[in-house]
């Protein structure tokens, strides 16, 4: 291996990089966030104007109701800018972050409201009808739907059955069993073996 | 509910299918268990995803009221102290599956050291086979890939031991350095930047460097230097990644 006398080559330098300067390839909305957790409001419009279709469509899925689904949506942006203070990259992408913050207020929406019953197979589901105003989260959107499309078509028919009645669905492992008939420790290794194939499809980033 | 139970809860609690006594139970083994918790932020960025393909806009009016509560919303307070250190978890992640990775080589530099072995030349007439074999062997060992700055072309991998003080890199895919220059490693400490190496792509574009790591890292850098190398770095940063505390 061609190297050139390496011991002499290791000589101490000062402050050639303080680690701090080193910046590496960031979050593109991680600024706003920062500037969010200073108390900039207009940077937090900024954040709600990109957030919003990604925050409400979770929101929306997992809760149906529209109306429900806008109240639970103000809570999430709301808790948004309240812990934007403490908002860390290591928790993943500023859109990671509110996605995940999304959808488990709309679970836990869900799950407080109507605790006794199967929202599955009850009631009328309404109508939720998109704004076709943001062109541009369309087309970032139409991506993700054919991404997402293609990572759920690479998982065995049961493992995506008990990943989409979780997410989408908004079920606990538990309710997943009883609507699949399956115990629940099957339930628990579908949806850990479909994750890992989707982490691996996905790319394990938005 | 044991260890082993909440090991297998990460992906389940990465789509909010727990109830609320196993997501407390979880939450709370999740603080001291550092394989769960790169497991969860890989989870959740999965499932982001499946909840970015519903995107949908709300209705317009929506904005106004947002807006006018969280005029009205005292923020929290931020996390002070040391901790603060923005890491982002996709290296994280990647450090965890680059380790399969290296363990990978590591086991066919040992067959590397093996087959010397049977043509009679000793099993230590590899030392870079020998020092990632030791290196990885080590409690203590870590691996990192180095994050590409811009879009210059290669691959590297390091892998170190803070106890043993080695550490080796891989590299693949790198092109010859421009005429005049050549690439050379960091080990950046918060005090310092420490000069290791100028690297010699073999022709293949395969580098395999072992060294001694005299301190911790907190970050790996390769840059472009002249080509006898330069003790302060002077060049562009090709890659550079910060070392997870």
């Amino acid at each position: 291996m061609p190297l050139r006398n390496p011991e002499s080559r290791r000589r101490r330098t000062e402050g050639v990089f303080a680690v701090a300067e080193i910046a590496l390839p960031n979050d593109p909305h991680a600024g706003l966030v920062a500037r969010a957790a200073r108390g900039d409001e207009s940077a937090f419009t900024d954040l709600y104007d990109l957030l919003a279709p990604l925050v409400y469509g979770v929101i929306a899925r997992v809760v149906r109701d529209p109306s429900m689904a806008e109240e639970v949506t103000q809570e999430v942006f709301v808790e948004l800018w309240r812990t934007a203070p403490r908002y860390d990259l290591e928790r993943g992408s500023v859109r990671s972050w509110a996605t995940t913050v999304a959808h488990r207020r709309a679970v836990d929406r869900v799950r407080s409201e109507q605790a006794a019953r199967d929202r599955h197979d009850r009631d009328g589901r309404q109508t939720i009808t998109a704004n076709h105003d943001l062109v541009a989260h369309e087309v970032e959107s139409n991506i993700d739907r054919t991404r997402v499309r293609r990572a759920l078509e690479s998982l065995s028919a049961t493992q995506r059955e008990a990943v989409e009645l979780a997410y989408f669905g908004g079920h606990t492992y538990r309710e997943v069993a009883v609507l699949l008939g399956v115990p629940e420790g099957t339930v628990k290794t579908r949806i850990r073996d479909g994750m890992i194939r989707l982490r691996d499809e996905l790319g394990g980033e938005q | 509910m044991n260890a082993s139970d909440l090991h297998h809860l990460s992906a389940a609690y990465a789509l909010d299918a727990v109830d609320t006594d196993e997501r407390e139970a979880f939450e709370e083994h999740l603080a001291s268990c550092e394989v769960c918790r790169a497991d969860v932020a890989g989870f959740q960025s999965a499932s982001a995803t499946l909840g970015a393909s519903l995107a949908m806009a709300p209705a317009p009016s929506l904005r106004a009221e947002v807006l006018a509560k969280i005029s009205a919303t005292r923020q929290d307070a931020p996390v002070t102290g040391p901790s603060v250190v923005s890491l982002d978890a996709v290296r994280k992640r990647r450090r965890v599956a680059w380790t399969a990775g290296l363990a990978g080589a590591a086991a066919a530099a040992v067959a590397a050291v093996i087959s010397i072995s049977a043509l009679d030349r000793g099993p230590s007439t590899d030392p870079f086979a020998v020092d990632l074999a030791t290196v990885m062997e080590q409690s203590d060992s870590e691996v990192l890939d180095l994050a590409v700055q811009g879009d210059a072309p290669g691959e590297f991998r390091v892998a170190w031991s803070n106890s043993l003080g080695r550490a080796v890199l891989i590299g693949e895919n790198l092109p010859p350095a421009p005429d005049g220059k050549a690439y050379e490693l960091w080990l950046i400490t918060p005090d310092e930047s420490m000069a290791m190496y100028v690297l010699d792509p073999a022709e293949d574009g395969d580098v395999h460097v072992s060294l001694d790591a005299p301190a911790a890292p907190s970050a790996w850098a390769i840059t472009v230097e002249p080509a006898e190398g330069s003790a302060t770095a002077t060049g562009e940063i090709i890659f550079v990644s910060n070392v997870t505390a």
